[in-house]
């Protein structure tokens, strides 16, 4: 008989995601807080014209965090719980599997992009296209990192690596795409670092779509090129580099 | 026949020097223990006035004191719950309160050098004077004392390890990051100041600006900043060496 591939995987990693908020009400809260932490601090220091600015590169910040928390997951089910190898047996598939812990730790991700969304909403008029634009750049966002976080898992050995590698791999990459901040406020050599991070377009093309910086028409479109190629290319070179069977 | 105090501490160094050893292994963790403090500089150095910088510098080092307690309540509690080692200490001589001492000890001397770091880079900014170097480090004694005591009774209430990231993320960010620790106290609401006062992070930043010049407060502000780190410090340590006795014996 066929295994059931028809996508209700989907639904269990969903549960998955839910029953962690509902079981530890401070993990609904705990992923808004850093985004806010650093939201508040922003906000006390630059002048009030950044803000909305700096609230959708808190969404932004999320979403790629979100990397953070299925490196975090993929490990711990891996190392402590070793739970992979019933999944390898399973006939999931590492692209399921992948797309299942990133879909559950979305579900996680959720009440902080909702808050952050009604937020922005308050305090500047998006447009139906900027919303659209939006939307779009963070699903893209949370694949690309969700699929680097469970590669990074992949080569994690010990459960006390999973905080420290994730917060250098994810933390410190979301701080240097000019996210909470404008690109142009980098010194330029930081600007040209940047430009390597695909959060960089993701920024950019978040924030010119809504108008909150201005890029013709013609900048858009390349930032949205560069950052679903970039999307594409560390999606792949992911999938190569993760180790889905130890043997 | 030794006194009962000095007993009560058998087994405190050893400890204390294996939990440094433990801790060393992990550089990233030691590495990646500046790295909020060292986005709150960027942010400051990138956005904000110049004059600004000293604030989040000094914030930065006291703030790195506070989330030792973080790394205290994640240890502890990796040890019971991962390991179940604790059981194993605990029937040995050494004493509940070396355990949870020792731990914070070890923590901190693992932990001192991207502190240090942080304080030459206060220094190199805004130079310390003796009076204020004095300060900062009697304020990071408390802080350290303070979150090294929370953070161990707390990690005694948790039973999952996936459980502890969120809720000692949102303690020591909201003690630690909210109020003015790494910004001046004038920037914090008027009527929220006396609260922040009596905040050990907040009072011992306050402190330290306050006798850098950064900061001007008032004696009663002053007094009123020092107490707080001292009877704060003070009860907590005294109810976890209370609740380390009492916890190893329920286990």
């Amino acid at each position: 008989m066929a295994p059931p591939l028809n996508g209700r995987f989907f639904r269990a990693f969903t549960l998955i995601g839910w029953r962690w908020i509902s079981r530890n009400p401070a993990v609904a809260i705990a992923p808004v807080l850093l985004p806010f932490m650093f939201l508040y601090f922003l906000r006390l220091i630059t002048p009030a014209s950044y803000f909305p600015g700096e609230v959708v590169g808190a969404m932004l910040f999320v979403s790629q965090n979100v990397g953070n928390w299925v490196l975090g997951d993929s490990a711990t089910w891996r190392i402590q719980l070793a739970l992979q190898d019933m999944f390898v047996a399973s006939p999931l598939g590492k692209v399921g599997y992948l797309a299942g812990i990133a879909f559950s730790n979305l579900m996680a991700a959720m009440p902080a992009l909702v808050v952050l969304a009604v937020v922005l909403a308050i305090i500047y008029p998006v447009s139906l296209v900027g919303w659209l634009i939006l939307i779009g750049t963070i699903l893209v966002l949370w694949l690309l990192f969700s699929a680097i976080g469970i590669t990074i898992s992949s080569r994690i050995k010990s459960r006390r690596e999973i905080w420290p590698v994730g917060n250098f791999a994810f933390t410190a990459l979301g701080m240097l795409s000019p996210l909470y901040y404008p690109l142009s406020t980098l010194p330029p050599a930081l600007q040209v670092v940047a430009h390597f991070l695909p959060g960089t377009y993701a920024a950019l093309l978040a924030k010119g779509g809504m108008g909150l910086i201005t890029l013709g028409q013609g900048d858009l479109l390349l930032d949205g090129f560069l950052l679903i190629a970039s999307a594409i290319i560390g999606i792949l070179l992911s999938l190569q580099f993760y180790r889905w069977r130890v043997t | 026949m030794k006194s009962s105090f000095l007993t009560r501490w058998k087994g405190l160094g050893a400890f204390a020097a294996t939990e440094t050893r433990v801790q060393f292994h992990e550089y990233l963790s030691i590495a990646s223990s500046i790295l909020v403090q060292v986005i709150f500089i960027f942010f400051m150095w990138l956005l904000a006035p110049r004059s600004l910088l000293p604030f989040a510098l000094v914030g930065s080092t006291v703030f790195s004191a506070f989330v030792i307690g973080e790394r205290i309540l994640d240890e502890a509690a990796y040890i019971r719950i991962d390991h179940k080692l604790n059981e194993l200490y605990h029937a040995s001589p050494m004493s509940p309160e070396s355990y949870f001492l020792g731990m914070g000890l070890g923590v901190l001397a693992a932990y001192m050098p991207p502190m240090v770091f942080l304080v030459g880079m206060a220094n190199w900014v805004h130079p310390f004077t003796v009076s204020a170097a004095l300060v900062l480090l009697g304020a990071l004694i408390g802080v350290w004392a303070f979150a090294a005591s929370l953070g161990y009774a707390l990690s005694t209430l948790f039973k999952d390890m996936r459980a502890i990231w969120p809720y000692a993320t949102l303690i020591f960010n909201l003690f630690g990051v909210l109020p003015p620790v790494f910004y001046p106290l004038y920037i914090f609401p008027a009527a929220l100041q006396p609260v922040a006062l009596v905040m050990p992070p907040s009072a011992a930043a306050a402190l330290v600006m306050h006798t850098l010049n950064l900061l001007s407060l008032s004696t009663g502000e002053v007094v009123l900043a020092a107490l707080s780190i001292i009877v704060e410090t003070l009860a907590i340590f005294l109810f976890t060496v209370y609740w380390a006795r009492r916890f190893s014996r329920e286990r």
